[in-house]
Formats: structure tokens, sequence, C-alpha cells
């Protein structure tokens, strides 16, 4: 088990190092800098800030510096908002949006194990056919739609009752981070739900099910022990790849509802191409991301006790 | 209840297995027929059970009214080819097949005096797993694959006997050994996966028996095992039987393992049972031509006798309309205009011996070579 999650430590630094490289190569690739902005007005300041940033160095030298910097955990400076070192940035604006991210996430892990659980269970009938419903729609319906839509719901059911019960946009307490968090996960919560179905009817009448029924066990005992835990186990493999999903599709999320994530500045940044923002953000998330799924593999581990040995 | 109280509150649950060798079927006889073991009283009676399936092609009558009855300590083997209902008929009575779409129309099945078709909690205590043990077909799919052998075995004592974990642990550890598994403790660690089958069936057969059971039912236990393992396994069975003194329900297409261990044999035909005696009986005074024909087609080992197999001819009929007189008409040899719309009634060929064939009328002309014709005829 050691050596496991050693090995999978050091194939996730090669991951997060080819992440870097490859953002870095692409990002050079677009044409522009960061300093072909609009106040540049003579070719001598522009040198001057070429030389400051070291854009002038060949590029080989300037990827060199750059991962130096990065191994000791500096991501440099941010071109466009002056005097803002790009790990102040993360460290202020990450822990919102995982914070959005990680709620959601739960609510699209239980809500997704319990729907699916509950359609398989009243497969063809009635709360089958709804549940099925809404899960089509919670896929195929994107996300800022829902935001706009539940932000309006949320308007008139202020207006009727005069108080705010629930606030509409920003950030700060608990209750700001419900609606926000619920239309984050929704469409993982649909996903999750879709796949926790399938593996549930395909447990529901296995053969260990019925033995655990002829030792005449309790049917919640059978449902947890024997049914779920068996039948969770495919949800938890796309867990990781959802959890990234859900992070880093944040951005429309927390610009529909006005939350100070990180996700506006990966954006922003990419638009201004604000070099070292974009690299700092990109490696952080895919290294965020790269460590999720590996804890999400070794969770699994402990669950289906095959998984170990390999 | 009283007895099952001072079992259950025994701190040493292993003493209290009852070693009576008196009771082992093997000692009981001195003839091939010992005629008052038939007087034992009925552990468990099923009566006039009907089980059906809605499916989309129509609705499948399983069971067609199966009486039968398992005296306490012996085997009762139930044979007949796949699909005859052998299976359905003891899930049926354990509550295990999918309802829809099955269907338990009509039928008791009186343990103790409690139909246990009705009622499988008595005094809040599920009979299935405490009274009833089985074990299935397939080892390698019958066992959870996230939890531990010996958790699994441990369960059925936490749930019924109000055992403590590490009470039902080492009690666990304890019955894997009791079915020869070695370094059990070892074993009770492990996952299913780290089994072979016949290991497998072992602890299955260990988990089935954990809390002592009147009756263990056996569906097929041998089948999806290789030979060699068949016969241990069957020894572990024969082994348990003598140390626990409960009895066995035993399903099974193959008739020697009806030969090694059975007491009585029900021979089972699209849902109903034609024959039922002594194995002895079965075997050597057989009284219905299906039987007749099963036992021709058991494959013999005798290098001398060049003969290839003798299969009986044509298929099972159609089980969403079945015949309306004798359902092995279509494919008996010595069948009579007779057979064909009037269910055959149930003659008694010696006592305890039943068969339901129209040739054991007294009025049947017909002489069949081997068929043995009973009293009545």
């Amino acid at each position: 088990m050691f050596r496991y999650t050693v090995k999978r430590l050091i194939q996730g630094v090669i991951t997060v190092w080819f992440i870097a490289t490859a953002t870095f190569i692409a990002m050079h690739s677009v044409p522009g800098d960061p300093l072909s902005g609009e106040r540049l007005t003579n070719e001598e300041i522009r040198a001057n800030l070429e030389a400051r940033y070291g854009l002038d160095r060949p590029l080989f030298e300037q990827y060199l510096i750059y991962m130096g910097n990065m191994t000791r955990g500096d991501f440099g400076i941010s071109f466009t908002q002056q005097n803002r070192r790009v790990n102040d940035i993360i460290r202020e604006h990450f822990p919102v949006s995982a914070t959005l991210g990680i709620l959601a996430v739960v609510f699209a892990a239980l809500g997704g194990i319990l729907w699916g659980a509950l359609t398989a269970l009243f497969r063809n009938r009635l709360p089958d056919v709804v549940i099925m419903f809404l899960v089509i729609l919670g896929i195929s319906v994107p996300s800022f739609v829902v935001a706009g839509l539940s932000q309006l719901g949320l308007t008139s059911l202020n207006a009727l009752f005069g108080v705010s019960i629930l606030p509409v946009a920003g950030w700060g307490t608990l209750l700001h981070m419900i609606v926000p968090s619920l239309v984050l996960g929704l469409g993982t919560m649909a996903f999750l739900t879709r796949l926790m179905r399938s593996s549930m009817l395909e447990i529901i009448n296995a053969d260990f099910v019925r033995t655990a029924r002829s030792k005449g066990l309790p049917p919640t005992r059978i449902f947890l022990k024997h049914q779920l835990r068996n039948a969770i186990l495919p949800v938890i493999t796309v867990l990781g790849p959802a959890i990234a999903a859900i992070t880093t599709g944040g951005f429309v999320v927390e610009l529909v509802f006005a939350i100070p994530g990180l996700g506006r500045y990966f954006v922003q940044a990419v638009q201004q191409l604000d070099y070292t923002v974009i690299m700092g953000t990109t490696v952080f998330y895919g290294a965020f991301l790269v460590f999720m799924v590996i804890l999400v593999d070794l969770v699994y581990g402990f669950i289906d006790p095959r998984v170990r040995l390999e | 209840m009283s007895e099952r109280t001072v079992r259950d509150g025994g701190a040493t649950p292993r003493s209290n297995l009852r070693r009576d060798a008196s009771r082992d079927p093997r000692h009981s006889g001195d003839g091939a027929i010992a005629p008052q073991r038939h007087d034992d009283p009925a552990l468990l009676a099923v009566d006039d059970l009907h089980v059906e399936f809605d499916t989309y092609g129509g609705v499948v009558k399983a069971v067609r009214g199966v009486s039968f009855s398992v005296r306490a300590g012996k085997t009762l083997a139930i044979v007949g080819e796949s699909g005859c209902g052998k299976s359905v008929t003891v899930q049926s009575i354990m509550g295990l097949i999918p309802m829809p779409p099955g269907r338990i129309t009509s039928g008791t099945a009186m343990l103790d005096g409690i139909d246990v078709i009705q009622q499988k909690v008595v005094e809040g205590e599920d009979i299935r797993g405490s009274r009833i043990g089985m074990i299935f077909q397939d080892p390698m799919s019958s066992m959870n694959p996230t939890m531990t052998v010996g958790d699994q075995i441990a369960e059925t004592l936490e749930v019924h006997r109000g055992y403590t974990r590490s009470q039902a642990a080492a009690r666990a550890v304890e019955l894997l050994g009791m079915t020869h598994i070695p370094e059990p403790a070892e074993r009770a660690k492990q996952y299913p996966f780290a089994f072979s089958g016949g290991m497998l069936q072992r602890a299955i057969i260990a988990m089935a028996i954990a809390c002592e059971p009147d009756i263990l039912i056996a569906d097929e236990p041998t089948t999806a095992l290789d030979v060699t393992i068949q016969a241990q396994i069957l020894d572990l069975l024969d082994e348990l039987q003598a140390t626990t003194g409960m009895a066995i329900i035993l399903i099974t297409h193959n008739l020697g393992v009806v030969a090694r261990l059975a007491d009585d044999v029900a021979v089972m035909y699209a849902g109903q049972i034609v024959e039922k005696g002594s194995s002895e009986e079965l075997f050597h005074q057989c009284a219905h031509p299906y039987t007749l024909g099963l036992r021709a087609a058991m494959p013999g080992n005798d290098p001398t006798r060049e003969q290839g197999l003798q299969a009986i001819e044509g298929t099972p009929p159609d089980m969403f309309d079945p015949p309306r007189g004798c359902s092995y008409f279509a494919r008996c040899p010595h069948a009579m205009r007779l057979c064909e719309a009037n269910l055959p009634e149930r003659f008694e060929v010696t006592p305890h011996h039943y068969s339901s064939c129209w040739l054991q009328h007294p009025a049947s002309p017909q002489e069949v070579p081997g068929l043995y014709r009973g009293a009545a005829a």
C-alpha cells in the first residue's frame, strides 16, 4: 500500500510537470504578449519592461527560470495587476472556489447515490420515471441557465415573503453558499444518478444479495452493507474526474452569483495573456486535480479490497 | 423456544453441537429398506405449493402442487432436469424468488406449527439463517466481494444470536475450522477473491450452519465445482450432518450424489413430484417411467460395456400451457391413451413410496420391464 501510494505520487509529479510544460509552450505560441497592451507608447519603454520581466531572453531560458522558481513555490508577479503576487491571488481566492467546489461535490455525490439507489429500487415505477426525467434535464440544461433561473426563482421567493430568505448573489455566510453549490453540482449529480442507478440494478438481485437474504438479515443491513457498498464502487471511480469538472467549471457559476473565486482570475488571465497568472492558476489547478484523483483511488482501495493488491 | 434459549445462552457455542452417531442415516438400517424409519415425524412439511412467474410470453407455472416432508436429521434429495422447478420450490420456501414477477399462489410449509411461506419472522427472529440455512450453486458469486469471509459469517451470528463482534469473529474462525479450511484465523480476515471455488463453498457452508439450523438447503452445491472438489464437499455435508443432526434438502440433477447422500428422494418433472420414496426404493423399486428413464440415462463406468448415453427422447413440456394429463405423456415410452387427458392419481406403491403414474393403477394392463408395480396394482 505504501509503495503504491509513493508510485502514484511520483506519477502525479510527472503529470504536473507535463501540464506546466504544455501550458508554457501553448501560452507562448499565442500571438502577442502581456505587454502588447494599449498604454505602451514607444519601443524604449517596451524594451525596459521586457528586460525587467525577463521576456527578452531566449524562450528556453525563460522556461528554465520559471520552472526553477516554481519548484521553490514562487509563481511570480502578475503582469496586469501591478504588485500582486500570483501566490497571493491563489491564497486569497482559491479557498472560496474550493469551498464552493467541495460543497457542490458533496451535494452531487450524496444526491447522485441517493437518487440512483432510489430509482433502482423503484424501477419503472413513478419515482423512477419522475427522477429520471429530471436527470435528463439536469444533464442537458447548461449551468448558466440553471444559475439564472434559480436567481429569478430566489428573487420571486424573497419578494413573496417580503424578507430575504436566501441571498441572490454574493459570498460570506453559509446561506450564500447553498444555492450556487447546488447549481454547480447539479449536472454532476444527474450524471452520478444515472451511473448509480445502472450499477444498483446490477447489484440488486446479485447472487450475494440472495445469500444475504437467505441469512435472514434485516433489509436495511442488506441495503447498506451488501447492495449499496458494492453499487457505489463505479461512482467513486468517476468522483475524481467529477471533482475536476466541478472545481474548474465553477467559473460560470462564480460569475453569475458574483462570487470572488479563483475562476474569474483564471479566465481573465487567459484573455489578457497574463503569463504568470495563467501558469500559476493552471499549474495549481492541475496539481490539485491530480492530487484529488490519487486520493480517490486510494479511498477506492479501502472500499474495494480487490484493488488494494495492485 | 425454551430449547433455543438455552442454545443461545451458551458461552461456548461449540459445546452445543449435538453429537449423536445413532442419527447418522448410514447406521440406521440393516436391510436395503427399513420401513420403520418413515415413522419419524416431519420437521418441515410442504403442502400443495404452487408458484407462477409473469413473463412477457405469459404466465409460467413453474411449481404445480408440490408436497413433501423433511425428516429431522435426514437428507431429502429433490432431483429432476433443468427447469423442472426444483430450485424455485426451495427458493419459494425461503422467500428468495423475486416478487414480482414471481407469485406463490397457494401452499404451506409448516415448520414447528408455523407456515414459513407466510411468516418469516418468529418472535423477532428471522427463521432464515437461524432455523433454515441455505447454500447455493455458484460459490464464486454467492459471497459479498467487499466483506471479509469472517465478517460475513459473523454477521449471521450478530443478527440472530446477539453475539458481540469479537465473540462472533471468534466463532466464525471455529466454523471455518469445522469445514476443514486450513489456517482459519488467517482465512477469516481475507476477502472472497482470495479463495478458490471449493474453499469458498466450504466458507458458505460454514456461514449457513453458523446458527446451527435444523435444516440446511443445498441448491446444487457441487454443480459449479470440479469433480474431486465435489466429492470433498459432499463428504463435508455428510460429516456435518452426523455431528450437528441437521436435516438437509439437497437439490441436484446428479443421481450419483443422490445415491451417496440421500435418505429420501423426490423426483420432480415439469413442476410436479412424480415419484417419492426412500433412496433405496427409488433405485431398486423404481415405480415411475421418468425415474426409470433418468436411471437409464446415468452414465456407467463399466469399461467392458460399450454403450452410448441413453437420453430420454424429447423435451419437457411448455410451462406456459402445461398438459392437462400426465406431464410426461409426450416422452413416455409406455404412455397409454388414458394418460393424455387425465392427471395421474398418486398411488402408494409401498408404504410412504408414491408414484404418480397410471401404470400403478390396478386395472393397468401393461407390463413394463424394470418398473416396480406396487401392491395396489
